[in-house]
């Protein structure tokens, strides 16, 4: 659907750039293709950098506004032989306080006369980047040059200008560090905050905006409050790591939680919440790991088939094989409620207890959806469910009361918060009392409250969700407006349509789209502006400023990136936090990548080539990888010497469980298949349509060949590299069966997320 | 929309992505079931049109010279000007409405297979087990009710559009002119009406020569059909009786099945 936009664009005259391992159907339709090797985006995107500082390219204007370009950075603060200050080789970790700026006596950031001082973050980034020349880059990436200087050109000549991104940025051990990447081009350039600029995540599900904005992430709890560690046994010691502003959204959500059992004198609850272990991994990859290790005994699965989508399959299988009870609600059987069933496998080996819970598709049950523009839309209920199917609203619904009952004698303390849980939901539009919830009450007068700006830190309000605030305003469900004819704007804002948070704000930063006297850059194209007379910041826009009656004039008149605690873009990270958060709003500490305050290049776990920027530091080094060595071995160039990328396809979506039982969309691709080049294929001797073996370091598989002019041999370091690409939604379930592609992936994962690095790992081919 | 004004369905092969929304969308439209093909090693699911596929994306991919090219072409039923296969048609079952749909009567069809063979484009497919003849009929079904063609319907790129003949002959001509800048063979195809088939509803903009997307140069009617059509049987219905129909016929026919025996269609051959 993203490409009905792409294509408007374009008819507009905006240029098309598609950058992708291999020739695609997005390719066709660009005005520029360029082939990149899996894994080196960081290379190819810091060339650009380079590029435009080192001609003096940047928007000197919006950097000195909008960013900490003139700020000065702590002294201590350096870049040597491929990793920054405050690294810890033992614990492979940054600490990163070594990334701050230079403070003055009351504790605020101090700002140098001129870009040129050589203490700024703007000499700081200039001279980080200089490394990265067009020739460096080239031999990374296996771009051409002429090519690289061409993007170059292209993305400085066609301002506004977007960036849209999905998984082949983020399935990599530097996946923060990719989307950092396309944040300080943008940001130099000034294409953010500006109507058609931002860095856009095409997110792979419809509603995988609204998951992880309620806490579908591990370190999160909704609102992207960071989830309580054992560290942080009582609210305060929370309150002082992640600001009073966050904390009052806290008690904000414990109110929604645990109701009038949630009071000032008992932390409202906060020591019920199950404490995480600061020092583990909580993310999928460890759950299965935990479960091979027997420390997990039960999982319940819903909405997903790791045994197709996760890297690594084989200790997937051997997870789900150690657990007691495994419990998976979906449309199909899939791979992962039916694991014992996969070729090869003995189920009388296998103890584990499965019960399979049949689940209402999104066609069968009503519900808000949020979209990769933090637009929330309700869904209405088309048919009601099939036989037994329930939505997961009421599986969860009908299962916690079972267990509410079950646990109502007990006197333990660790059944305390199932016994305190403020849980009554109506049989009848049971949804739309949920998002009544998420936005939130004014508990003294049981109205539902209108916005953000509502919330109280005293217990007073109640709700599930800080950032969903305003979506019930005035007792009405906003999600439900189909207003798509009014836009004064003309910009396609139509702010009658639907509902995005925070507060209906369609385009985030938009402060920045207006120059430091509050006066829109683009008059023709204006999103929001400083009224003189009135004293408010206006606009066609909800204007994403602190306070609206604060104008340019006072400190909240500056701060187009008010999240961080200096209210501008931080070219380079910093781990600043204002100190004067407890009287601001809308100021806090915010989230500094954990492997490093710039983008830079690091080769994939299993690279075909080493890294010429520092030999002895190849990979990511705050990665932590083989976690267990004998099941994640790592595979080397010699052995295996074909890059492998992974991605979805557009007839097949995710794991397949749902498409693959789609004859119709079965018969358009029909079975996992691997693209190889021309080159390959005659030196292999096989032809289109033969078999071949594929093989990992962890697995191998047999599958037909795709020969093909779409994927090249790139020239790397002076090396033929050959880059092989396969889609990975098949298993053994379902009307159309293959192959699963994700026995080959590796499972190493970004530090910060822990995305596996699906999109580059080594294989091997040969002709069967 | 009234049924009378001329309608066409416009692919702008510049804008499509191949998707294949429409082919699902066309299946679904006609509970049409899915045709499990083997895996040849390209993109493009089938390799022609089958009595359960009216509707096919083509996916050429071309390397010359150091450079690739993907050209995707929306194939069907051309819904022509003058319909080689209504022509050829004993029984009437394809008729040429008003609108410019070519229609199929399907009650009328004796699965003879004529359409098959004197297509111009090579479009009818026999269902040798219903005897029957299949093709696009525009979803004349939704026309009738003003709604659009249910391909046209799902496109999320806006390369299958659908409209009155007019408006679509003015936005083609539009958009070929912006497209000769990237494009200098960027053309029109099937909206001109004095061509060999009369023009035809179900019109492209091209990027290049018809050749290169599978289509032919200089579409035409073959002069035996005409005869047929035109002259020899509405005579024989009237003047000489059934018999007399049945020997007129037959040299006509070896006409017409000859056509596929001597090597094929235009476009087989331009290929």
């Amino acid at each position: 659907m993203s490409m009905k936009w792409v294509m408007r664009a374009k008819e507009k005259g905006a240029k098309v750039i598609h950058v992708d391992p291999r020739y695609t159907r997005t390719s066709k339709i660009s005005d520029k293709y360029v082939q990149i090797r899996p894994g080196t985006d960081i290379a190819f995107l810091n060339a650009i950098v380079q590029y435009i500082l080192e001609n003096d390219l940047y928007d000197k204007t919006f950097i000195i506004s909008h960013t900490n370009a003139m700020y000065k950075t702590n002294k201590n603060f350096e870049f040597n032989e491929g990793v920054f200050s405050g690294y810890s080789d033992e614990e492979r970790k940054y600490n990163t306080d070594f990334w701050a700026y230079e403070l003055d006596a009351e504790g605020k950031p101090v700002k140098a006369d001129s870009l040129d001082d050589p203490q700024t973050v703007f000499s700081g980034l200039k001279d980080f980047y200089k490394r990265y020349t067009m020739e460096v880059s080239s031999g990374i990436t296996g771009i051409p040059v002429e090519t690289i200087k061409e993007v170059a050109d292209m993305v400085v000549n066609n301002r506004p200008g977007t960036i849209m991104y999905a998984l082949g940025m983020t399935q990599h051990t530097v996946g923060v560090q990719n989307i950092r990447a396309f944040g300080v081009l943008q940001l130099l350039l000034g294409n953010i905050g500006r109507p058609g600029t931002g860095i856009n995540a095409l997110r792979g599900e419809p509603n995988v905006q609204g998951s992880t904005d309620f806490a579908l992430l591990f370190n999160y709890l909704p609102g992207y409050l960071s989830y309580p560690n054992h560290n942080k046994p009582k609210l305060e010691n929370w309150t002082a790591s992640y600001g009073s502003f966050r904390a009052k959204f806290l008690i904000h959500l414990l109110k929604a939680w645990f109701g009038d059992e949630a009071t000032a004198e008992n932390d409202f609850c906060y020591g019920l919440l199950p404490k995480k272990n600061a020092n583990e991994n909580y993310s999928i990859y460890r759950i299965f790991e935990t479960a091979m290790e027997k420390k997990m005994k039960f999982l319940y699965i819903m909405g997903q088939n790791p045994m197709v989508s996760s890297p690594n399959l084989s200790v997937v299988h051997e997870g789900l094989s150690g657990l007691d009870t495994l419990v998976v609600a979906d449309l199909f059987m899939t791979e992962t409620a039916s694991f014992w069933e996969k070729p090869g496998c003995d189920p009388s080996t296998i103890d584990t207890e499965v019960f399979f819970l049949p689940a209402a598709s999104f066609l069968e049950k009503e519900g808000s959806l949020s979209n990769s523009s933090r637009m929330v839309q309700w869904r209405y209920t088309g048919i009601d469910p099939v036989g037994e199917a329930k939505s997961d609203l009421d599986m969860i619904d009908l299962l916690f009361n079972k267990i509410r009952d079950l646990y109502k004698d007990s006197s333990e303390a660790k059944d305390e918060i199932i016994k305190k849980l403020s849980w009554n939901y109506p049989t009848e539009k049971k949804a739309e009392a949920v998002l009544r919830e998420i936005n939130g009450y004014n508990l003294k007068t049981g109205e539902l409250l209108n916005g953000i700006g509502e919330i109280q830190a005293d217990g007073s309000t109640a709700g599930g969700n800080w950032l969903y605030a305003g979506v019930y305003a005035g007792n009405e469900n906003l999600s439900k407006r189909k207003d798509n004819k009014t836009d004064p704007s003309g910009l396609g804002l139509f702010p009658g349509f639907a509902w995005s948070w925070p507060g209906n704000m369609r385009v985030l930063y938009n402060r920045a789209s207006c120059d430091v006297n509050g006066v829109p850059y683009d008059d023709e194209k204006k999103l929001i502006w400083w009224d003189e007379q009135t004293k408010k910041w206006m606009g066609y826009d909800v204007p994403d400023v602190p306070v609206a009656t604060d104008g340019p004039d006072t400190p909240n008149g500056q701060k187009p990136f008010r999240m961080n605690g200096e209210g501008v873009g931080r070219l380079i990270a910093n781990s600043y936090s204002d100190p004067d958060y407890v009287n601001q709003t809308a100021r806090d500490a915010s989230s500094v990548p954990a492997d490093g305050p710039l983008p830079e290049f690091y080769e994939p776990v299993e690279s075909p080539t080493s890294n010429v920027l520092h030999p002895k530091v190849q990979i990511n080094p705050c990665l932590k990888y083989p976690r267990i060595e004998s099941k994640q071995p790592i595979g080397t160039k010699e052995e295996f010497p074909y890059v492998l990328c992974t991605s979805s396809i557009s007839e097949h979506w995710c794991a397949g469980t749902v498409t693959r039982n789609v004859p119709w969309l079965n018969e358009l691709v029909k079975e996992t298949y691997i693209e190889i080049p021309e080159k390959l294929a005659t030196k292999l001797n096989v032809k289109n349509g033969e078999k071949v073996k594929v093989r990992s370091a962890r697995g191998e598989i047999e599958v037909k060949t795709m020969v093909t002019h779409r994927l090249q041999t790139l020239n790397i370091n002076n090396e033929e590299v050959t880059v092989v690409w396969m889609p990975y939604n098949w298993g053994f379930k379902g009307l159309s069966t293959a192959a699963s592609t994700n026995l080959l992936t590796i499972d190493a994962g970004d530090p910060n997320t822990w995305i596996q690095e699906t999109k580059a790992c080594l294989v091997d081919v040969q002709k069967v | 929309m009234a049924t009378m004004t001329e309608i066409a369905m416009l692919h702008d092969v510049s804008k499509c992505t191949a998707c294949r929304g429409c082919m699902v969308a066309c299946k679904q439209w006609k509970n049409l079931p899915a045709d499990m093909t083997p895996f040849e090693g390209n993109y493009q699911s089938h390799e022609d049109l089958s009595p359960s596929t009216y509707n096919l994306i083509k996916m050429k991919e071309t390397y010359e010279n150091g450079n690739f090219r993907w050209d995707f072409l929306k194939f069907q039923c051309m819904h022509c000007g003058i319909p080689a296969c209504a022509k050829a048609c004993p029984e009437e079952a394809l008729v040429k409405q008003a609108n410019g749909v070519v229609s199929f009567i399907e009650d009328r069809c004796v699965g003879c297979g004529y359409c098959e063979t004197n297509c111009t484009f090579d479009v009818p497919r026999i269902d040798a087990v219903r005897k029957k003849s299949t093709k696009c009929n525009l979803c004349e079904d939704r026309i009738a009710n003003g709604m659009v063609p249910s391909c046209a319907q799902t496109c999320t790129a806006d390369a299958i559009l659908f409209g009155t003949r007019e408006e679509m002959t003015e936005i083609a001509k539009a958009r070929v002119q912006v497209l000769k800048e990237q494009y200098p063979n960027a053309q029109l195809y099937g909206v001109d009406k004095n061509d060999g088939i009369g023009g035809t509803n179900m019109m492209y903009i091209l990027t290049d020569r018809p050749s290169v997307f599978g289509l032919p140069e200089n579409p035409k009617v073959s002069t035996s059909l005409t005869i047929w059509k035109d002259y020899a049987q509405p005579a024989g219905k009237f003047l000489f009786g059934a018999a007399a129909m049945v020997v007129a016929g037959a040299l006509v026919n070896n006409a017409m099945i000859g056509k596929k025996n001597k090597g094929g269609h235009d476009h087989e051959q331009n290929q």
